[in-house]
């Protein structure tokens, strides 16, 4: 059963089309990964997810509510943990805490239980009266990620919670996650490092110019890769012909081209990468870059767009 | 209404860990007021502190000139020094070391007794700040000998027509005249009694009475407007976000943080004028109702500017140049630093304009002036006004999300 429902959602600023014709849905107990390069328009969709945003157009419901006909019932009914470290650097980690719970209203002496538990939960029971302005950057993503949680929400949504954070965090970070996935908590993680979806996501929806350009789970969506990705450049433009040898090469299974270079994807990489230096010698050919890509999310980014991951 | 209060009270909790808010709200203002009271008055007792040293050069050496330097020496505020000579008298003046030399010629008590003219010489430098209060303390001697030579002149010729003789012995009736008028001189029958509008004699003037409410009113701005701009700062941290996605009303997360700052507002008037009651010897006044009353009226006002500002400037580091601009010229022209009465008119009408205007003539009428609740509620409703106005517009203007 989906507890998330997201159907053609758009959001416009002005001339700028932040999310556009958005869908998906989230299943219970779900950890879904909204994965692209900054500006693609995940942290918008969580927005209006949140509430904080009103759709342009389009409908999202959460636990039957919907986010435009019933924001107080959606609030009540998620935890979000923004990309922001959203704390208040003066108040140490059990008065950010309560604060944050009263606002919730988590009654008084659940919110003291709730506020022992998480902070063994993230670790920081033993910082816990220290003020955050003197925790370290990981430190204060879980504790950003403590204060998600404190209305025991069903549904979590965590946007690039590991931004700046070291590899220990990073690493009690997704411990943490994957310890309340196992409790059937509902999660929606975005970041635009794949590796932490192929890691922690039950399935993907890559994003790129507001929109989904892929959807399934990591392990299908590398599959789509076949046994690897070759690109090379090359100097001239072929002509057909030359595109319809290569394609024929046993060990390559597809070729596209883009601008002055090529994309194959292959049955096995480097078998493939002798065939095709093979007919470029024997055509004179000449390469201007070569590169094979890892069977991974970043590399099935790559290959949709065109564009590298963290630089577009 | 739950929320507002935990929100209130989270703001004045970080407020309380904050430690620059201890320097900003209670070292700073009162450093400053003692200061500027030290220089501009005195302390805890107002104008007695200022003492001015007044060389007093008698070539005459008589008795009239005795009963100068006697009415000298008493004058309050006044220091009489007989040990220079002249030449040693004029060079301190010049080298700026004194305000003022009083040269008491030779042949003056005679002068006075015989009803000649004769004159006291006050030498000032030009611009000297205590030089008017200095002419008018020789001005009120010389026309108190004035009037003994008047008395002399009126005796002797009145008792020329009562005898007819002229064979009187005028020096000898012209000596217990003047005795007599001398006398009246130093100890006047007649004295001037100011009273004010509500009937009461007038104190003394202390500095402070004016000093504590301008200050508190200034440095109650900067702690209500440095609060306002907190707003943006959560903004651009991102809590503000967070509490807005929390099922919070927007009033009241907002109506919250208001409470606050209006709170520390009235705190950082209250506590200077306590400081003020305790240290600084400040008259309250007649209408503690009143102080209370333009009090939350100016705290009222001062918060509605802050929204104002909140919802018209986007960032915390563009806000506090304007704040602190605004904070400053409004309490320059609008009598934190100097009370309106004593600046020129276009200043006074200028200032009018400023809240602090309406709170420091609000405040000089209840503390210096010893009016009441009536004298008072025009002001208080102009602030509530002034409040309203800046309120309306700051929330229809402010955004809550941003783009």
């Amino acid at each position: 059963m989906a507890l998330v429902e997201v159907n053609n959602l758009s959001k416009i600023y002005g001339d700028v089309q932040a999310v556009d014709g958005v869908s998906f849905e989230i299943q219970q107990g779900e950890i879904f990964g909204l994965l692209g390069p900054n500006g693609a328009g995940k942290t918008t969709t969580i927005n209006v997810l949140c509430t904080y945003t009103e759709p342009t157009a389009g409908e999202v419901t959460i636990a039957g509510h919907s986010v435009t006909a019933e924001p107080e019932a959606v609030k009540r009914a998620i935890g979000v943990v923004p990309q922001d470290i959203a704390l208040y650097p003066d108040l140490n980690g059990v008065e950010n805490l309560r604060f944050f719970g009263r606002m919730y209203d988590v009654p008084k002496a659940r919110l003291e239980q709730c506020i022992g538990e998480l902070l063994e939960l993230v670790g920081l029971a033993e910082h816990a009266r220290k003020r955050v302005e003197h925790y370290s950057g990981g430190m204060k993503r879980r504790l950003n990620l403590a204060v998600g949680l404190l209305s025991e929400p069903r549904f979590l949504m965590l946007d690039e919670p590991t931004v700046g954070v070291d590899p220990q965090s990073r690493n009690a970070i997704f411990e943490n996650i994957q310890a309340l996935s196992r409790q059937g908590l509902t999660i929606l993680y975005t970041t635009h490092y794949m590796e932490e979806a192929e890691l922690l996501c039950d399935r993907v929806a890559i994003m790129d110019e507001g929109q989904i350009i892929a959807l399934d789970t990591p392990q299908n969506l590398i599959n789509t890769l076949g046994m690897g990705i070759i690109h090379i450049g090359v100097k001239d433009d072929l002509h057909e012909e030359m595109l319809a040898r290569l394609r024929a090469l046993p060990q390559v299974k597809a070729v596209t081209c883009r601008d002055d270079t090529l994309a194959f994807e292959t049955k096995d990489a480097q078998r493939a990468l002798l065939e095709i230096i093979g007919l470029f010698n024997k055509t004179d050919t000449v390469m201007t870059s070569l590169e094979i890509l890892e069977p991974n999310l970043e590399s099935v980014f790559i290959q949709l767009t065109g564009k590298q991951l963290r630089d577009s | 209404m739950k929320k507002l209060l935990y929100i209130a009270w989270n703001e004045l909790l970080l407020l309380r860990k904050d430690k620059m808010a201890v320097v900003w709200m209670i070292i700073l203002p009162l450093g400053m007021t003692t200061i500027m009271g030290l220089v501009f008055g005195g302390f805890g007792g107002g104008s007695e502190a200022v003492v001015i040293d007044l060389p007093v050069v008698d070539h005459d050496g008589g008795e009239m000139a005795a009963v100068v330097l006697d009415i000298l020496s008493q004058t309050e505020n006044l220091h009489v020094e007989m040990e220079y000579d002249e030449e040693t008298a004029r060079q301190l003046l010049a080298d700026g070391k004194r305000a003022g030399v009083v040269l008491i010629p030779s042949g003056f008590s005679a002068a006075i007794t015989s009803g000649q003219p004769t004159v006291l010489e006050l030498i000032v430098t030009p611009g000297g700040q205590t030089a008017p209060l200095l002419e008018g303390m020789v001005r009120g001697v010389t026309s108190g000998f004035s009037n003994v030579q008047t008395s002399v002149e009126v005796a002797i010729s009145e008792v020329q027509r009562a005898t007819g003789s002229t064979n009187l012995d005028y020096e000898g009736i012209a000596r217990r005249v003047a005795a007599t008028a001398l006398e009246r001189l130093e100890d006047p029958p007649v004295r001037a009694r100011i009273t004010t509008v509500g009937g009461e004699e007038e104190e003394e003037f202390n500095i402070f009475d004016q000093a504590v409410p301008g200050y508190a009113v200034m440095f109650a701005m900067f702690t209500v407007l440095s609060a306002a701009g907190g707003i943006l700062e959560e903004k651009e941290r991102g809590t503000f976000k967070r509490l807005l996605i929390a099922p919070i009303p927007e009033w009241s997360l907002l109506g919250g943080k208001l409470l606050a700052q209006f709170l520390m507002g009235v705190g950082q008037i209250a506590l200077m004028f306590l400081a003020g009651a305790l240290i600084f010897r400040v008259q309250l006044g007649n209408s503690l109702l009143g102080l209370l009353l333009i009090t939350l009226a100016t705290c009222w006002a001062t918060t509605s500017l802050g929204i104002l500002l909140v919802a018209l400037i986007r960032s915390r580091k563009q806000i506090h140049p304007i704040t602190t601009l605004i904070i400053l010229g409004s309490s320059a022209i609008g009598g934190s630093w100097f009370p309106l009465f004593m600046m020129p008119k276009a200043v006074q009408q200028v200032g009018r304009v400023t809240l602090v205007a309406w709170a420091m003539e609000g405040y000089n009428r209840l503390m210096i002036l010893g009016g009441g609740l009536a004298d008072v509620w025009v002001n208080i409703g102009v602030l509530i006004l002034y409040g309203a106005v800046c309120f309306a517009v700051g929330l229809k203007l402010f955004r809550f999300k941003e783009a």
